[in-house]
């Protein structure tokens, strides 16, 4: 401490940072700025010519034959079934009360599904006994081809909306169920022994730890879930229902009407994204604390 | 009637016994391991206690058995009088990796303790408020821990860990993660904070330097199975001010190379126990 003060061997003079600097800096903002856009340009560009060339190919090919259109329908026709279903409606109504009764069944089966999924996987994940017990049936559970209980459904609980909301829920009910049980099993140990040191109940731990921790895990599951769900009322009503877009599909399977059968199936494609971009929505929401990943930082 | 008794001394500092300590553990493949033999240590009250020893000596685990997470095989701790069981009250722990909610802002992690104990969530962040700011991180309550450095994530630990004015700290390789410059900042406002409370420590370490500077008492445990080697007392004043500037005292130089005698030997054999094991295996 009472050797003379180091002085440093070299140092580098740094000059005062002028306009060419800031110049250059805006020179290469603009340049990043230029590259982006035209990426985007690109990207949509090719993105419509897909979109084209499938439409458009499909059309061309039934219109000259080379695909049937009586087996494969044809946009054309698609596009006409669903402005006649819109005008004149379908012979069980409305196609709004067809889609409306869809939905409902879907939201329903979904709400139900996840609620229980998520309720039987924290409990399982938390009580290792529980869990022991209950894995080989839960294996074979899951081995079960599930979407056959909608016969079962169909018989026991009748034509209306409770025999595809069961179906549903089941389907859904295994998604998040997994999901769940395996996010609570991931827990940190650091975390819930830190809780554990500053004196958290069993309740503190599942509800500031646990559950916040899994829900990673849940909301990743929601996107198949919900397609889970759509499956399920569809299957349902095919099964036999009074209503619904799934008993639309069987009517114009049976009347050979393949228009129809895309018609229906494109509803459903708008109805699912809808659903997904609402899901996203909630993902954001819930897990705004998580870092932003690689992919997403690229994205935006 | 342990609670009541624990619920009087939290607010104190609290010596700590262990009696014959033994700790084995069974691994899943059904093979034994023991990671403490025949402990016997007495921490007195307000005392700070740094413990060093090689890897695998079984550091860590005495911290976990003081503060109740996991109980010995054989042999007995005693917390302020009383036989640990379960949880022991009135302690805090700083884990070596981050233990923050990374789902949780600053705020909401150092509210954690008084909100575990039942305190309103509007006078736990209060409090929490002010313990931000002791630690240096006033302006960053609403960051998330992914937000910060790791120096700044060991401030919220440390902030989490002192909230519940603890009776006891057990931390465990704390710093280890941290560049040398951070740890030199963040021994420097440990101290200073546990110059005002007084809790009892055990700091469990690899660096000898950080030992010697931080603590009142330098354990060495042998290689493992970890048991007592020495005890030495660090007879430096206090307050120690920077503990970059301390390792130049001659008294300093002389415990350490007093202590190193010691550790370097059981350092010595731990290595040579590896390096077998891994020329045996291959």
């Amino acid at each position: 401490m009472s050797a003379p003060p180091l002085k440093p061997q070299h140092s580098v003079e740094i000059g005062p940072i002028g306009s060419t600097a800031d110049a250059t800096e805006a020179a290469i903002a603009a340049d990043v700025r230029n590259s982006t856009r035209r990426r985007k340009t690109l990207l949509w560009a090719a993105r419509i010519a897909t979109l084209v060339i499938i439409i458009g190919g499909w059309q061309l090919f039934t219109s000259a034959k080379i695909v049937d259109p009586f087996f494969w329908g044809r946009p054309s026709g698609i596009v006409k079934q669903l402005n006649d279903w819109v005008q004149h409606g379908t012979q069980y109504g409305s196609i709004w009360l067809q889609i409306w009764t869809t939905f409902k069944e879907a939201v329903l089966g979904f709400v139900v599904g996840v609620a229980g999924g998520v309720v039987v996987g924290v409990l399982l994940g938390q009580v290792r006994f529980l869990a022991d017990v209950a894995s080989p049936y839960i294996k074979v559970a899951n081995a079960i081809p599930r979407i056959v209980l909608g016969s079962l459904f169909t018989v026991a609980l009748g034509l209306g909306i409770a025999s595809k909301v069961s179906l549903a829920s089941v389907l859904v009910f295994f998604v998040v169920f997994f999901n769940a049980f395996q996010g609570v099993r991931e827990v940190d140990r650091n975390l819930l022994n830190n809780a554990r040191v500053l004196g958290a109940s069993r309740l503190a731990i599942t509800r500031h730890v646990v559950v916040p921790s899994a829900l990673t895990w849940i909301i990743a599951s929601l996107h198949v879930a919900f397609g889970m769900a759509i499956i399920g009322a569809i299957v349902g009503e095919f099964l036999g229902a009074q209503k619904g877009l799934g008993l639309v599909i069987a009517t114009a399977q049976n009347n050979f009407n393949p228009n129809g059968v895309f018609a229906a199936m494109f509803i459903i494609a708008v109805l699912a994204l809808t659903a997904e971009g609402l899901i996203a929505l909630l993902e954001r929401r819930l897990l705004s604390w998580r870092p932003r990943s690689q992919s997403e930082v690229a994205a935006a | 009637m342990a609670s009541t008794v624990a619920g009087t001394v939290a607010r104190r500092a609290a010596p700590i016994e262990l009696s014959g300590v033994t700790k084995r553990f069974v691994t899943p493949s059904g093979s034994r391991f023991t990671a403490l033999r025949d402990v016997d240590l007495t921490i007195g009250a307000g005392t700070f206690c740094a413990v060093v020893g090689p890897t695998g000596c079984g550091k860590s685990t005495t911290l976990t058995m003081v503060s109740g997470l996991d109980r010995p095989s054989a042999g007995s701790v005693r917390v302020a009088g009383q036989a640990v069981d379960g949880i022991t009250r009135g302690t805090s722990f700083m884990f070596q990796a981050d233990a923050l909610m990374p789902w949780k802002t600053v705020l909401a992690n150092v509210a954690l303790g008084p909100v575990f104990h039942g305190v309103p969530r509007k006078e736990a962040h209060s409090r929490a408020r002010d313990w931000v700011r002791r630690v240096g991180l006033a302006g960053f309550e609403d960051h998330h821990p992914h937000q910060l450095s790791g120096g700044m994530r060991k401030r919220v630990s440390l902030a989490a860990a002192l909230i519940n004015e603890p009776s006891i700290l057990l931390m465990d390789e704390p710093f280890g993660a941290l560049d040398v410059q951070t740890k030199a900042i963040m021994s420097n406002e440990l101290l200073a904070l546990w110059e005002q409370a007084r809790p009892s420590v055990i700091f469990v370490t690899h660096d000898l330097e950080e030992a010697i500077a931080l603590a009142d008492q330098v354990v060495v445990l042998t290689a493992g199975p970890g048991t007592v080697k020495a005890v030495y007392d660090i007879d430096l004043p206090r307050p120690r001010g920077a503990v970059q500037e301390i390792r130049f005292e001659p008294r300093f130089l002389e415990l350490h190379h007093q202590i190193w005698e010691s550790l370097r030997e059981e350092v010595g054999r731990a290595y040579a126990r590896t390096a077998n094991a891994e020329g045996g295996r291959s």
